[in-house]
């Protein structure tokens, strides 16, 4: 052991830095193309004949002029704030609507022992392995023709969030099991009602998980393309990542914009990510292994 | 004896509610059956004086067409005006502001559309030798008003299109019978009668009461159903009757005006009754009479289907009557009122699953014995029923390669083919994402290692990305012209890569994806497992003089188990329908070699549009989930326990 320490790691540390190399190179890469102020997918023209430094110029992912032209133009020329706006709204709804779900649910399953308790934990488990493509047709007949909801928010908001619901329920479930029911018992003594104490006692203790469950919910809304290009139709209405795949996905190749749209899109999430990244592994591990 | 008590052994509220629900469910089918039939018969006339009229003008010259066009509107004021329309010619028109013959108009373009819609649709059937597309068109206006417009032929050919107005508000319907609702009711009143002096015998397993309770429900349930499905019969023999009443009015007028001969041969099949593919429905003979044996097997065809349904609404019935009987009810509802405050908590959650997750789940099962596509979604769902077919069509079919004198031709549109390449996908993804999280989160766990928490920020960092930028992002690295991955292999003097072209490369594109964004979460999952093995258990170890592997192999890959193995089930689920990947990166290039079952189900969908089939192919996703979800929980049970 003493003889590894007075190595400092040298060997780790180059095998870990050039692994993160790799890992962060991605995401470079995409910084560099919407600082590019160019649509191309390549950073720079290489020369006809390009001699190995040239070429090694052309994988920095470093762009040959700098420019924010890529972020201003997608902002104003195109409908990306609006698409933007409507991304926000839909994750913020599902994330409040989600976290209430989820919270609700998984305090009765976690305190209550009720007559089909473990029937509705297993659906819960079961229906995490519902194939999505089952789901989408009769999704688009219920939301879309019968309840008329097509190219609303609200049509999206409701089918987010109740399908964040089991996985979210799971985790919280797990986190207030390890919650004392010693606590509620003498609060109950006291004369509290099942109310004050969920609203006072548990959902404090639990914020931990709670932040995880609204990381999860917020994440689903943000992240989700498919439905949101079946509901919603006109393009004033697509959500970002409906719109960003809009950029670069069919015959059309604006990698500049969608560049710099992911970059405004993956700002927040990424940011609430590392802010949430401490409560990331006792959150998981409380629900998974329990 | 106290009101609960009396309850309990009365069977009165079973009887009551049983009968409720079965007669409430039958009488919405039957209503909307009835009102099935009324608009059925409407169209069906005013398809029948189309007929009538197209076979009138049809194969004689333009001035006569416009003559008996108008005379024959004059006789029957329920047309309302009729019209013919050949190529981009107003040939004959009841209006007289019309001024037939004359060209089209620009705001009357939708005429010439539909008359070229209604060719195609002739040509396709023709063509394929099936019926599939309406040759005829018929549509409600909101005054009441039914537009049939059907082919219009000259020389026996297709020439235009004929069409009619017609006025159903002044169409004698055939007379409706009362749609009241004290025929149920009074059903209901006998039964809350028979149930209030039943009284059963809590504590024997049958008595007289319990069978005589599921007797009185059968015989009201299945009288009232019978009752109503005369009802029906008797709708559609007036249907029936009217039309061929109609029939005979018209076509002996014609008759008459020398038109067209009303044939008097009774095996002649009738031309006027057809149906939306100008089938004749054989209802009615050419001279009028009403065939008593197409209409019985016209009322055996769909009544059938609806006793189906009634039975089904039966048995619904039958199981709460037994619920009552047997105390189940009772019981459901004192767990009811006793965890009052645990189904309020639940109940908001449950209400969503159960109408946004668990329906359309059903719902989709349900899709998959039928054939229904974007083509025939508007037909009646029993038209559409077919079975295990769609199960038969993908399971049975092993035609997985061909063998010509080249070598193996793969078959890539096969299940199998695609299930195998889904396995391939999860194992490879699922190993790569353990062994690199193992490994990193080993290296991060090194005790005294600088800058730890730099380098799990950073190598957290593709997880918190979202994935459908990282598979775009890659799709761009991968670009075979100017992508930086291809870059980097010319920088070495290595030719280009073309990888979507071939299956291997194009495999590994998406395999260089996802173990990107999927080693972080295993790195965490696996660092936070070794942080909480205590430091003195390794101590112990030392001093017993154990190697590092064996101190790796004996401390902490046990106890790494049970953390590892549901991250494991997870991201094998989550790597198995990792829809996102396949579909952005490459799009399971070259000719669907590459497709997951899940992008191939998707594909099938909303590129087929063959929606059944796709519905049965994710059913089929989801059994092989179940079955490894259960297998896997045994296999870790039996571990644990030991």
């Amino acid at each position: 052991m003493a003889d590894i320490k007075t190595k400092n790691h040298v060997w780790l540390h180059v095998a870990l830095i050039s692994f993160t190399v790799l890992a962060i190179y991605p995401v470079l890469w995409v910084l560099a193309l919407s600082f590019s102020g160019q649509q191309s997918v390549g950073l720079i023209d290489l020369p006809k004949d390009p001699s190995f430094l040239e070429r090694f110029r052309g994988i920095l992912p470093m762009p040959a002029h700098w420019s924010i032209k890529n972020f201003t133009e997608v902002w104003t020329d195109q409908d990306f704030g609006r698409w933007m706006w409507n991304s926000v709204v839909v994750s913020l709804m599902t994330t409040a609507l989600g976290v209430f779900l989820a919270c609700t649910a998984a305090y009765a399953f976690s305190r209550f022992r009720f007559p089909g308790r473990n029937t509705g934990m297993l659906m819960f488990l079961i229906s995490q392995m519902f194939p999505g493509t089952l789901m989408l047709i009769p999704l688009f007949i219920i939301i879309v023709k019968w309840l008329e909801l097509g190219n609303t928010y609200v049509g999206l908001v409701i089918v987010y969030a109740t399908t964040a619901i089991p996985f979210c329920v799971w985790m919280l479930k797990g986190y207030f099991d390890t919650i004392p029911y010693d606590i509620e018992e003498s609060a109950l003594i006291d004369g509290a009602s099942r109310l004050t104490i969920f609203w006072r006692i548990i959902l404090p203790l639990a914020k931990p998980a709670i932040a995880i469950t609204a990381l999860f919910s917020f994440m689903t809304a943000w992240n989700e393309f498919i439905l949101a290009s079946i509901f919603m139709e006109s393009e004033l209405n697509y959500t970002a990542p409906v719109g960003l795949r809009f950029f670069v996905g069919g015959f059309s190749s604006q990698w500049g914009y969608f560049a710099a749209g992911s970059v405004i899109v993956s700002l927040p999430v990424v940011a609430l990510f590392l802010q949430l990244q401490k409560y990331l592994i006792s959150g998981l591990t409380a629900g998974s292994v329990k | 004896m106290n009101l609960a008590e009396h309850l309990k052994r009365s069977a009165v509220l079973g009887i009551g509610i049983s009968v409720l629900l079965t007669l409430v469910l039958s009488t919405w089918m039957f209503h909307a059956e009835e009102s099935d039939l009324r608009l059925q018969h409407k169209q069906r006339l005013a398809l029948l004086h189309t007929n009538g009229l197209a076979l009138a003008v049809a194969n004689i010259s333009v001035e006569e067409t416009g003559k008996r066009v108008r005379d024959i509107q004059k006789l029957d004021p329920r047309i309302e005006s009729a019209i013919i329309v050949v190529g981009m010619q107003l040939v004959a028109s009841t209006r007289d502001e019309d001024a037939a013959p004359r060209q089209l108009k620009r705001e009357e373009k939708p005429l010439f559309d539909l008359s070229n819609l209604i060719r195609t649709a002739g040509e396709t059937n023709r063509g394929e030798e099936v019926v599939r597309k309406k040759t005829i068109q018929i549509d409600e206006k909101p005054s009441g008003h039914i537009v049939v417009t059907v082919p219009y032929l000259s020389d026996g050919q297709f020439a235009g299109i004929l069409q009619m107005k017609f006025n159903t508000e002044a169409a004698e319907m055939f007379s409706p019978l009362p749609d009241s609702y004290s025929l149920p009711l009074l059903f209901l009143l006998a039964a809350l009668l028979a149930g209030s002096l039943l009284r059963m015998n809590t504590d024997r397993k049958v008595d007289v009461a319990k069978l005589l309770a599921l007797g009185v429900f059968l015989a009201i349930a299945l009288s009232y159903q019978q009752q109503r499905l005369n009802r029906i019969e008797q709708m559609m023999a007036q249907a029936n009757q009217s039309i061929a009443a109609n029939y005979l009015a018209t076509a002996e007028q014609y008759d008459r005006l020398g038109y067209l001969a009303l044939p008097r041969d009774s095996s002649a099949v009738n031309l006027w009754d057809t149906d939306h593919y100008q089938r004749p429905l054989g209802l009615i003979a050419a001279s009028g009479n009403v065939s008593a044996k197409a209409q019985a097997a016209y009322f055996d065809k769909r009544g059938g289907f609806l006793k189906r349904i009634l039975a089904s609404f039966d048995l619904l019935g039958l199981g709460v009557l037994l619920m009552f009987i047997y105390g189940y009810a009772a019981r459901t509802f004192s767990a009811l009122k006793e965890h009052a405050d645990a189904y309020t908590y639940v109940a908001p959650a449950m209400i969503g699953m159960l109408v946004l997750v668990f329906f359309p789940f059903l719902y989709g099962i349900t899709l998959s014995f039928t054939d229904t596509t974007l083509f025939n979604e508007s037909l009646p769902f029993q038209d559409r029923l077919i079975g295990w077919d769609n199960f038969k069509a993908i399971l049975g079919d092993f035609n997985l390669y061909e063998r010509t004198a080249n070598g193996i031709i793969w078959n890539y549109q096969n299940f199998y083919w695609t299930l195998l390449v889904t396995v391939i996908w999860t194992v490879s993804n699922v190993t790569i994402g353990v062994t690199v999280g193992f490994f990193l989160a080993m290296a991060l766990n090194t005790e005294g290692l600088r800058g730890k928490a730099i380098y799990r920020v950073l190598l957290i960092l593709p997880w918190a990305i979202p994935n459908y930028i990282t598979a775009l992002v890659w799709r761009g690295m991968f670009h075979p012209q100017f992508g930086v991955i291809n870059q980097v292999l010319q920088m070495f003097g290595m030719q280009p890569v073309a990888w979507f072209d071939g299956v291997f490369s194009s495999f590994m594109t998406g395999l260089a994806t996802n173990g990107w964004l999927s080693f972080p979460f295993m790195m965490v999952v696996i660092l936070g497992a070794l942080q909480s093995i205590p430091k003195e258990m390794y101590e112990a170890a030392e001093v017993e003089g154990a190697d590092r592997w064996q101190r790796l192999r004996y401390i902490t890959l046990p106890l790494l188990k049970p953390t590892l193995i549901p991250a494991i089930v997870l991201s094998v689920v989550w790597t198995f329908n990792m829809f996102n990947i396949i579909f952005l990166v490459s799009g399971g290039e070259p000719g669907g070699a590459n497709e997951i079952l899940i992008t191939k189900a998707y594909k099938i969908a909303f590129e087929n549009y063959q929606y059944a089939y796709a519905a049965a192919y994710s059913t089929v996703i989801f059994m092989i989930l179940l079955v490894y979800g259960t297998f896997q929980t045994r296999v870790t049970k039996a571990t644990e326990s030991f």
